[in-house]
């Protein structure tokens, strides 16, 4: 009996049916004969079945309406059941076998990536950071981040890198705490997730395709269908600027983060143009002139990048939960972009009472998470006596 | 881009004049951060990290020679240039450079050539040998590398014995292996060489026939027979 059908048919019914009593023994370390008898017995259960593939895949009307299938009492209790049982096995069998001891996992720096309190020279030597190109290719601009010469190749100064990587989550933590709009920039192979994750966690924008040459010189062309939103200073919603925002000018980048800057000099001409700080991974070969925070780094490496684009994420979490935190408490770090004014109907209010003053609203623009494009922030009106002093 | 643009290190410099100026009505939201963050220095040359130390007698004291970086050398390198000149297949084992966490040496005892977690290799020998050098009193490099590779060569040979008594396993319940890497390698010079041979039996083909041309004139078979010969001698050079 070929094992391989069965998982195929489980597969295709793991979501549908809880896993039979019969197969609880294919998880534990029993009898052969006994699993293959409850295996074969399952499948001629599901061979009773008439449901055919085609039913199946209609059953899931895959549109763009796409509803996932609503929760009942029973497929809940059902799920319940195969939690528990799935908790009964890993604790009854995780000890078995042998002990691994700590070791890399790719997917770790992606899932749980590193803070900047984490940042030590040995993972960045694990991380291949200290490397560079060779020695030929260099931009002898870069000669004071570099620590010597093996191989070929220039070998980057791992402490320069650590001081230069701190520095720039500072800066991303104060950004991200003052509510500026940060972007994340990887258009090279396999930098999307990190950029994305990245971004996720510092509630920024990301971008891991082509750069549009323009996006920000001419941003209301190429920029002009992202929607806009007016939130307050605990991120909520705020009615009443609907016509303004619908005129509004395409937002820009407060702080731009790019890990391939060789590939991305557009873009980083471009913030220039605009006054717009950027911070970039500069390998040995690359132009430290071109960013106002260099990270002297390997941006040849995935894993590298990986590990920058997560601290810097997680600096833009920790200034995101610091804001939020002092906007509980009353305290609002940012500004409002001149031009917003009031909603539409304190404006009607003012006007009609003809009087001074007033309850001045805290508002700000956040991007709307329904657009699939990039979109940025502003603010709104907001007393400027408030907010703390520090960065 | 020709030139320096030096507007990226320049934004919050930008910024203050603007907001002097009144071109903008309030500081963008980075100016605090930025301003209490200066970027690094750029550009500027520093005297790199000294890996040799500096020749006292040397006369050349060239600027430009100053500021380059440095070759980075261990005490290991010579003894690995040893090594591998030793055991150049050594060199052909493929090995995995991915590193845990960084702290991997660090784990490492060489009072026994085999780690936990590190496979066998020439890299085990130097650091072996090294080990003794440090601890041991009394040893020379000699004794050292004697010690660590015969350690080295015993467990290399219970490798492949393994190798040897696993494959007589496989073959005896059944299991066939395909051409092993000698017999790709002869068959693959054997299709080289019969190619050869298609060009080689043509280029004497053209070789003859130039010779047949190049032979003038009538005469005796003596005659004929000197002067074959002068045109032998002639044309050898031609078919190396």
């Amino acid at each position: 009996m070929i094992l391989r059908n069965v998982a195929i048919r489980h597969s295709r019914k793991a979501l549908a049916a809880p896993i039979p009593k019969s197969l609880l023994r294919t998880l534990t370390t029993e009898a052969l004969a006994e699993e293959r008898s409850s295996i074969e017995h399952s499948i001629a259960n599901h061979t009773k079945e008439t449901h055919s593939i085609e039913a199946n895949l209609n059953q899931l009307q895959l549109t763009k309406s796409f509803h996932p299938p609503r929760e009942t009492a029973e497929s809940k209790a059902g799920v319940q059941r195969d939690y528990a049982l799935r908790n009964h096995i890993k604790k009854r069998t995780s000890r078995l076998g042998s002990r691994i001891p700590p070791h890399y996992e790719p997917s770790d720096i992606l899932t749980d990536p590193p803070r900047p309190e984490d940042v030590t020279l040995e993972l960045l030597m694990a991380s291949q950071a200290h490397f560079g190109h060779s020695t030929s290719l260099w931009n002898p601009m870069n000669q004071r981040y570099i620590y010597g010469v093996r191989s070929g190749i220039h070998i980057i100064s791992l402490e320069a890198t650590a001081a230069h990587l701190r520095r720039a989550a500072k800066v991303v933590e104060g950004v991200a705490y003052h509510g500026g709009l940060i972007l994340f920039v990887g258009t090279r192979k396999g930098q999307d997730k990190a950029v994305v994750k990245a971004a996720k966690m510092a509630q920024g924008c990301h971008l891991f395709e082509r750069w549009i040459p323009g996006t920000i010189t001419n941003g209301d062309q190429i920029l002009g269908n992202c929607a806009m939103r007016v939130v307050d200073a605990k991120d909520e919603p705020l009615r009443g600027f609907e016509q303004k925002i619908g005129e509004w000018k395409a937002l820009r980048p407060d702080l731009v983060v790019v890990l391939n800057p060789r590939e991305n000099y557009v873009l980083l001409h471009e913030c220039g143009l605009n006054n717009i700080p950027t911070i970039g991974v500069i390998d040995t070969d690359a132009d430290p002139t071109w960013v106002t925070y260099p990270i002297p780094a390997n941006d040849d490496s995935l894993r590298c990048i990986q590990v920058i684009a997560g601290v810097l994420g997680r600096a833009g979490e920790a200034g995101q939960k610091r804001r939020l935190e002092d906007a509980e408490n009353g305290i609002v770090t940012w500004l409002p972009s001149p031009g917003l004014g009031k909603p539409k109907d304190m404006e009607e209010a003012e006007k009609e009472k003809e009087e001074g003053g007033g309850v001045v609203a805290k508002a700000r623009i956040v991007e709307d998470e329904s657009e699939e494009v990039q979109s940025r922030r502003r603010r709104g009106p907001v007393d400027p006596e408030d907010g703390e002093d520090d960065f | 881009m020709r030139g320096l643009n030096l507007k990226p290190s320049r934004v919050y410099q930008t910024a203050s004049l603007l907001l002097e100026s009144q071109s903008i009505s309030q500081p963008p939201s980075w100016f605090k951060t930025i301003g209490s963050i200066p970027p690094g220095e750029i550009m500027t040359r520093t005297q790199p990290v000294q890996h040799r130390g500096s020749n006292p007698r040397s006369r050349i004291r060239k600027p430009s020679k100053m500021f380059k970086p440095q070759l980075i050398e261990y005490e290991e390198d010579r003894l690995r240039r040893e090594f591998y000149r030793d055991h150049p297949w050594e060199l052909a084992r493929p090995r995995i450079v991915l590193e845990n966490d960084g702290k991997d040496a660090q784990r490492c005892d060489w009072s026994r050539i085999q780690q936990p977690g590190r496979p066998l290799s020439g890299e085990s020998v130097i650091q072996r040998q090294l080990w003794l050098l440090n601890n041991v009193p009394g040893m020379s490099k000699a004794q050292a590398y004697d010690i660590a590779r015969k350690e080295f060569y015993a467990l290399r040979h219970e490798e492949e014995v393994e190798r040897r008594i696993a494959r007589e396993e496989a073959t005896w319940t059944g299991a066939y292996f395909g051409k092993s890497a000698l017999e790709v390698g002869m068959e693959l010079e054997d299709k080289i060489y019969e190619s050869w041979k298609v060009w080689a039996t043509k280029e004497a083909e053209t070789i003859n026939l130039q010779r047949n041309a190049a032979y003038t004139g009538l005469g005796t078979g003596e005659a004929e027979e000197e002067s074959v010969v002068d045109e032998d001698i002639i044309e050898a050079p031609a078919l190396s």
